[in-house]
């Protein structure tokens, strides 16, 4: 997709990664769960190749972000950008890898139509949101509720 | 980005749904299963979609930076030629898949990967529909002896055997071939429309992305049951084997690099502006992603069969099984799946017809190299007409009887399935009389197995 000078390739995430992102995940969060990324890669290739994205260090996968536009959720008409799953291989954290996948995305959603591009952020796991800050996102007013049904 | 939808002429796009009706019987039950399967994507359109935004000036070859052409009566003769060629054998593919994947699609391992597949068949379709398209929105008669209604009956006529590229005349024998077919030959097909994205020619530019978009869940469709199927195998679920896996890949391997044309050429589609690599650079990237797929189907397995191993621990015993030839923890090399060398089993190209083994290895009597292709292949395709044409075309070779290169131009050896069947001629897919929805026609055999092939 682009080259750049700090060594970091964004392109499209293909089937054949799979199995690094499952890598990383696990690498972040210590769970190995390669059923869950087949399904949900499986997912976003069907809906939005193009918001579906890793960045090469030396032709490694170092990192994943998967995305889609959608309109007429939340009562938001307008197509909206959503950043969904995201991460960076702890090894290469701190080396741009996730604010080049973000550029990247960004530009796919506004060809796309989108005017504004939304996640959502668990608090617990703490340093997402530092990143998104960075990135200029801003907290937003709508305000995630949650009841158990159990 | 933005795309705009185009349909054929009725005649033409008549013609294209009757074809539906024949080689998708289950089209109506891919509609009826979409809303499950497919909660919220679009409902399946037969259309052609072309980008609105593709980049107007020609990407590279003699002539980049000039505006890219609008029509085929500008380009020069050559050019034109070798584009119509392009889109005349891509289109040749698209509906010969589907051919290929009807005949074991019943015996899908899972509802899910039965309704993924028939997707996929439905966008082929979809593909072939874009590519005539091309075919007759143009004139082609610069280079193209036959009228636009002899061109899309001709290619609908082509049945498995008299499909342009020899991936598309060999029969599945197996929903392993189904799912083995979409993560290497589909993989090949991803690489040509990238490549033509930048095609000077601007209605293929426009044509590409969405095809490549569709092309991104084709993938899936064969990776995703490929994994599983991995998984099964390590926990010796008797009905699949990594042997079978494995023989499915040497069945496809080699037919899908030859897709890629002669290893020595795609100078003059660079030079045209047509491609931007040559056909050994776009091969050797090819061969890079694949070996990744066989490394990550054998993690799977790995760590499907060893639960307990950890992430590194893992690795490390993918690298001695393979590398270093050892059984680790009841893993033994042939428990894992492996690239086949690049000029094993060729039949077009450099190394067409030279005997070259699994691993590499040279063999200098046929009968020595046709046991180890033997012990390579999967039982069910030795006993078919195209190995037969192999093996007969190989001994002529090594006969002396015939050289490579006049063996490589036999191959595939083009069925003519027209001929001896009394209705053979009855079938004309091309028709004034409108479509009647879903109702045969009066008088039109359900299967005509037995369409003129135009070639
Ligand atoms: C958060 C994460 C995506 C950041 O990726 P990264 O490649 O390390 O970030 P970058 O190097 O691109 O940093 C981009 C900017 O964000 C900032 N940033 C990154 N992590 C940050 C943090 N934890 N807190 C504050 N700022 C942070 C960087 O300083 C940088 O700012 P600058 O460009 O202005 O100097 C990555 O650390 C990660 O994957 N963490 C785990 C995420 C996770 O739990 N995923 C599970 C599934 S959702
Ligand atoms: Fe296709
Ligand atoms: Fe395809």
């Amino acid at each position: 997709m682009d080259d750049s000078t700090d060594g970091v390739r964004v392109r499209a995430l293909d089937t054949i990664d799979i199995g690094a992102v499952t890598r990383i995940d696990e690498r972040i969060g210590g769970r190995y769960r390669p059923e869950v990324w087949e399904r949900r890669i499986g997912y976003y290739l069907r809906r939005d190749p193009e918001a579906a994205l890793v960045a090469e260090i030396d032709g490694e996968v170092a990192g994943f972000m998967l995305g889609e536009v959608r309109a007429g959720e939340f009562g938001l008409e307008e197509p909206t950008g959503w950043i969904e799953v995201l991460g960076v291989d702890p090894d290469h954290q701190g080396k741009a890898v996730g604010r080049r996948l973000a550029e990247a995305m960004l530009e796919h959603f506004r060809a796309r139509g989108a005017r504004t591009v939304r996640t959502l952020v668990d608090e617990t796991m703490g340093d997402v949101a530092g990143f998104f800050e960075r990135l200029g996102f801003e907290p937003a007013t709508l305000k995630p509720y949650v009841k158990s049904l159990a | 980005m933005s795309t705009r939808e185009a349909l054929l002429p009725a005649r033409y796009h008549n013609a294209v749904e009757r074809w539906r009706e024949t080689f998708i019987p289950d089209f109506d039950y891919l509609l009826e299963q979409w809303p499950q399967h497919f909660p919220k994507d679009p409902q399946f359109k037969l259309c052609a979609y072309r980008e609105c935004q593709v980049c107007p000036h020609i990407e590279c070859g003699q002539d980049k930076g000039k505006p890219k052409h609008v029509r085929a009566a500008t380009m020069a003769p050559e050019q034109a030629h070798h584009l119509f060629g392009a889109i005349r054998a891509q289109a040749s593919t698209e509906f010969g898949s589907i051919q290929q994947h009807r005949l074991t699609l019943a015996r899908a391992t899972s509802e899910e990967e039965q309704v993924w597949v028939l997707r996929m068949m439905a966008e082929e379709l979809r593909h072939g529909y874009q590519m005539l398209h091309l075919l007759v929105e143009d004139d082609w008669s610069a280079v193209a002896e036959d009228s636009a209604d002899d061109l899309v009956e001709g290619i609908l006529a082509m049945q498995t055997g008299s499909h342009i590229l020899g991936a598309f005349n060999i029969d599945f024998d197996s929903f392993l071939d189904n799912v083995v077919f979409c993560a290497l030959i589909d993989r090949v097909g991803k690489y040509q429309l990238t490549m033509q994205k930048i095609s000077a020619y601007k209605p293929m530019a426009e044509s590409m992305p969405q095809m490549l978009r569709e092309e991104a869940f084709h993938l899936a469709t064969g990776v995703v049951p490929l994994r599983r199927l991995m998984v099964s195998a390590a926990k010796d679920e008797i009905y699949v084997t990594t042997t079978d896996v494995q023989q499915t890949i040497n069945k496809w391997l080699p037919r899908g690099l030859e897709m890629f044309g002669d290893e020595r050429g795609g100078g003059t589609n660079v030079r045209y502006g047509l491609k931007p690599k040559k056909n050994a650079e776009a091969q050797s990237e090819y061969v890079a992603e694949v070996q990744k797929l066989i490394d990550d189907l054998n993690m799977r397995f790995i760590r499907a069969r060893l639960p307990k191993l950890k992430l590194a621990e893992a690795e490390a015993l993918r690298r001695r099984v393979i590398e270093e030839g050892e059984t680790v923890q009841g893993i033994a090399p042939e428990d894992l799946v492996r690239m086949p060398h690049p000029e094993f089993f060729r039949r077009r190209g450099v190394p067409a017809f030279q005997m070259v083994g699994f691993a590499g290895e040279r063999f200098q009597r046929f009968r020595d190299y046709a046991h180890h292709l033997r012990q390579h292949l999967p039982s069910a395709y030795l006993a078919g007409r195209d190995f037969r044409d192999y093996l007969e075309s190989l001994r002529q070779v090594v006969h002396g009887q015939i050289s490579a290169v006049e063996a490589s131009r036999r191959m595939p050896t083009l069925r003519r399935v027209a001929g001896s069947c009394p209705c053979s001629r009855a079938v004309r897919w091309v028709r004034d009389e409108p479509l009647e929805p879903s109702q045969p026609q009066a008088g039109e055999p359900s299967q005509p197995q037995t369409a003129d092939a135009v070639t």
